[in-house]
C-alpha cells in the first residue's frame, strides 16, 4: 500500500513535471487516455489505475463517471478514448460507427434485493414473469398466488409491493430489462429492453437515482423490491435487505455467487461471436445465474495517431490479464473473463491503430 | 456618442450577456427543430413518454428516422413540475411571512443582522444537500408516518424539499420591505391603540403586498428550475399523473437529467433532441414566470416612491 501510495505520488510529481516540459513545447509528456462511462465500471477502472500508472509510468489515464450511454456517444464521437459500458454497442449504432469495438473487460452481476420485514434472510425465490408483472403493476400484493407458489412454506405478507426502478439510465436497467424481455414475452413485446425504459404507471412505484438512490430507497421501504449492481453487495447486506434467488432457464432457482455467475459465463463462451457482442442474460445451464453481463469498453478501432492507439492497446492487454486477477476484482465482485474470451479480446485489441 | 475604448469595452461586456441568451435561445430552437416538427402539438399534451427500442433499426416517420416505438409526451413532467412548486410555495409562504415579521418586529435590533444572515444562508446551501437531507429524514419520516402506502418519496417530499429551499428568497425580500416601512406610518398605527398585530396586519402589510408577491414569483422561479434535489426525492414518476401527495412525479429539470444519459446511446438523436424541446418549454414557462416577477417588483417600486 505504502509504495502505491508513494509510486502515486511519484506519478502526479513525474505528471507535473511533464506538463511543464509539455508546456515548454518538447514533446515528451505522457501519453493521456480518458475513459468515461458506466458508474458500474468506474470503481473497478480507479483501483486499476495506480497499479496500471506505476506499471506504465509514460501512459496517464484519467477515469469518470458519467454513464454507459455517455461512454458510448463520447467514444463514438472521438471525445475520450475509452468509453466503458455495462452494455454493447448497439446494432443500430455500430451500423453508424462501423469502427467502434465493444471489448469485455471483466464480467460482472446483478442481484434482485428485497426489503420484506422478517424474510430478509430467507433468499425468498423469484422469476422473470414474475419481476414482469411486478414492474407492469399486474402483481401487486406479495401474497399473490404467483409468488406463493414459488415459496411454498414462506409466510409472505399480505402487502402491496413497492417496485424500485433506476430514474436515470443506466446499464443495469439494460441487463434487468433485458432479463424480463428474455424470460416473459409480455414484457418483450411491449417494454423491450434499454437503459431507460418506460416504465409502465404503477401508483407507489419509485425511481431511484443510481445505484446508491436503489439502495436507500430499498432500505427505506420496507415491501420494495429492487435491481442493484453486485459492487453493491456489501451495503445491501449491511442494510439488511434479502436477495432473491432467480428461475434460470433450466427452470432452477439460484443466487448470484461466483459459481452460478460463472457458470452463465461459461455458456456463452462457445457462441460469442468474435466482435463480442452477445448477452449473457438467461444463459443456458442448470447452475447459471440469469442475469450476468460482460463489462465493456468501448473503443473506436481508427485513432488518430499511432501513439494514442499503442496506449489503449497497452492498457487493455494489461486489464484483461494482469487486471483480471482477483485482487482488483474481487473488491468490486466482479469475476474475470473466461480464458477463451481473453484471446477473443485479445485480437479485437490488436486492430486499434 | 464618445466612442472611447473603455466605453466600447463597456458596450462589449454588456451585449455578452443578452448575446449569450439568444445563443442560448438559438441553439435550442434550431437544434430541436426536427422534435418539434416530430412532435407537434402532442408533445405537451400526451401522458407517455418512450424512448423508443434503441436496439433495433430505426423507422421512418413523416420523413424522419427515429427509434421505433418512440414516442415523446412530456404532460406528466410539467404537471409534477408546476404541482410541485405551487405546494412549495403554499408551504414557504407563510413559513417565510412568519419569519420576516419576526425578524422585523420581534427581534431586538442588535440580533436582528445576525438572525437574518443566517436565513440568508439557507439560501445558499448547495440543492444536493437538500436532496441529501430528504433522502436521509425526510422520506423514512413521511413514510414512516404520513404516507398510507408507507412510500415516502413523491409529490410531498419534492414540495417539501423545495418550500425549504425558497423560504429564504421570500423571508428575506420580505424582510427588506418591511424595514423599508416608514417609521411613521408604524408610530402613527401604534398611536391611535392599535395592538402589534393590528399594526403588523393592517398597516405594514399592506404597504408590502406587492414586494411580498414578487418575491413568490422568484422563489417560483427558483423551483420551477430545481434539478437535483428533486431528482433525488420526487420518485420519479413516469407515464403516470399524480393522484395524491404521495404519487411519484418528475419535473421538467429532473426528468432531463435522468434521461440524458440514456438518449445519448440513440442513434437517431431523436432523443436527446426531445429532451431540448423539454428544455424549451421549461425556458417558456420561467421567462414568464421572472416577467411576471419583473413586472410585479417595479410595482412594488412604485409604491415605495410614492411613500416618501
Amino acid at each position: 500500500m505504502k509504495i502505491s501510495a508513494k509510486l502515486r505520488r511519484s506519478g502526479v510529481a513525474a505528471l507535473a513535471v511533464a506538463a511543464v516540459i509539455g508546456t515548454a513545447g518538447i514533446a515528451h509528456a505522457a501519453t493521456t487516455l480518458v475513459e468515461t462511462g458506466s458508474s458500474l465500471l468506474y470503481p473497478l477502472f480507479n483501483i486499476w489505475v495506480p497499479d496500471f500508472s506505476a506499471a506504465n509510468p509514460g501512459i496517464q489515464l484519467t477515469t469518470t463517471s458519467t454513464g454507459s450511454g455517455a461512454g458510448i456517444a463520447q467514444a463514438a464521437k472521438g471525445l475520450v478514448q475509452i468509453g466503458a459500458s455495462d452494455a454493447y454497442v448497439s446494432d443500430s449504432l455500430e451500423k453508424k460507427n462501423p469502427t467502434l469495438l465493444s471489448i469485455p473487460l471483466a464480467i460482472s452481476s446483478q442481484a434482485i434485493n428485497y426489503n420484506l420485514p422478517g424474510l430478509n434472510d430467507k433468499n425468498i425465490k423469484l422469476s422473470g414473469p414474475v419481476l414482469a408483472a411486478i414492474y407492469m403493476g399486474k402483481i401487486t400484493m406479495w401474497n399473490d398466488p404467483k409468488i406463493k407458489a414459488m415459496n411454498p412454506g414462506v409466510d409472505l405478507p399480505d402487502h402491496v409491493i413497492i417496485p424500485v426502478h433506476r430514474l436515470d439510465g443506466s446499464g443495469d436497467t439494460f441487463i434487468f430489462t433485458q432479463y424480463l424481455s428474455a424470460s416473459t414475452p409480455a414484457w418483450a413485446k411491449t417494454l423491450k429492453y434499454g437503459t431507460a425504459v418506460s416504465w409502465p404507471a404503477i401508483t407507489g412505484e419509485i425511481g431511484a437515482k443510481g445505484n446508491t438512490g436503489m439502495l436507500s430507497a430499498a432500505a427505506a421501504n420496507p415491501y420494495s423490491v429492487a435491481y442493484i449492481g453486485v459492487s453493491y453487495a456489501n451495503q445491501v447486506a449491511k442494510d439488511g435487505l434479502g436477495v432473491a434467488m432467480l428461475k434460470n432457464k433450466a427452470g432452477k432457482f439460484v443466487l448470484p455467487d461466483a459459481d452460478t455467475v460463472g457458470a452463465a459465463a461459461n455458456s456463452v463462451v462457445t457462441d460469442t461471436p468474435p466482435d463480442e457482442r452477445i448477452s449473457m442474460i438467461f444463459a443456458d445451464g442448470d447452475n447459471a445465474y440469469p442475469i450476468a453481463n460482460y463489462e465493456y469498453a468501448v473503443v473506436n478501432s481508427q485513432q488518430p495517431d499511432a501513439t494514442t492507439a499503442g496506449a489503449i492497446r497497452t492498457f487493455l492487454s494489461w486489464a484483461i490479464t494482469s487486471g483480471n486477477s482477483m485482487q482488483y476484482l474481487s473488491k468490486v465482485h466482479f469475476l474475470p473473463l473466461p480464458d477463451a474470451i481473453k484471446i477473443l479480446s485479445q485480437t479485437q485489441i490488436a486492430k486499434i491503430q | 456618442m464618445n466612442l472611447s475604448p473603455f466605453r466600447m469595452t463597456l458596450l462589449g461586456l454588456s451585449l455578452l450577456i443578452p448575446a449569450a441568451l439568444c445563443a442560448v435561445v438559438l441553439f435550442l430552437l434550431i437544434y430541436s427543430g426536427q422534435a418539434i416538427g416530430f412532435n407537434g402539438l402532442h408533445f405537451v399534451t400526451d401522458i407517455n413518454w418512450n424512448l423508443g427500442d434503441l436496439y433495433d433499426d430505426p423507422v421512418t416517420v413523416k420523413g424522419i428516422q427515429v427509434p421505433s416505438g418512440a414516442n415523446y409526451g412530456i404532460l406528466v413532467f410539467i404537471v409534477g413540475t408546476l404541482l410541485s412548486s405551487f405546494i412549495a410555495i403554499i408551504i414557504a409562504v407563510p413559513l417565510s411571512v412568519g419569519a420576516a415579521i419576526f425578524l422585523a418586529e420581534a427581534v431586538p435590533p442588535r440580533i436582528r443582522p445576525v438572525l437574518s444572515m443566517l436565513v440568508e444562508l439557507v439560501a445558499v446551501v448547495p440543492s444536493v444537500v437538500f436532496g441529501l437531507w430528504g433522502i436521509a429524514v425526510l422520506i423514512p419520516f413521511i413514510g414512516h408516518y404520513i404516507a398510507p402506502t408507507g412510500n415516502g418519496y413523491g409529490l410531498l417530499a419534492a414540495s417539501i424539499v423545495l418550500a425549504l429551499m425558497i423560504t429564504p428568497i421570500i423571508a428575506t425580500t420580505l424582510l427588506d420591505a418591511l424595514m423599508q416601512v416608514p417609521k411613521e406610518n408604524r408610530e402613527s398605527a401604534f398611536a391611535l391603540g392599535a395592538t402589534h398585530f393590528e399594526v403588523v396586519s393592517k398597516a405594514m402589510m399592506p404597504m408590502v403586498r406587492t414586494t411580498l408577491v414578487g418575491g413568490i414569483v422568484l422563489a417560483l422561479g427558483r423551483a420551477l428550475g430545481e434539478t437535483m434535489a428533486v431528482l433525488m426525492v420526487s420518485g420519479g414518476g413516469i407515464n403516470i399523473l399524480p393522484t395524491s401527495l404521495f404519487s411519484p412525479i418528475s419535473t421538467i429539470a429532473s426528468f432531463i437529467v435522468a434521461q440524458l444519459d440514456s438518449a445519448e446511446s440513440d442513434p437517431t438523436n431523436m432523443a436527446v433532441r426531445s429532451l431540448a424541446e423539454i428544455a424549451l418549454v421549461l425556458f417558456i414557462i420561467t421567462l414568464a414566470v421572472n416577467a411576471g416577477a419583473k413586472i410585479l417588483s417595479s410595482g412594488a417600486l412604485h409604491v415605495r416612491k410614492r411613500q416618501h
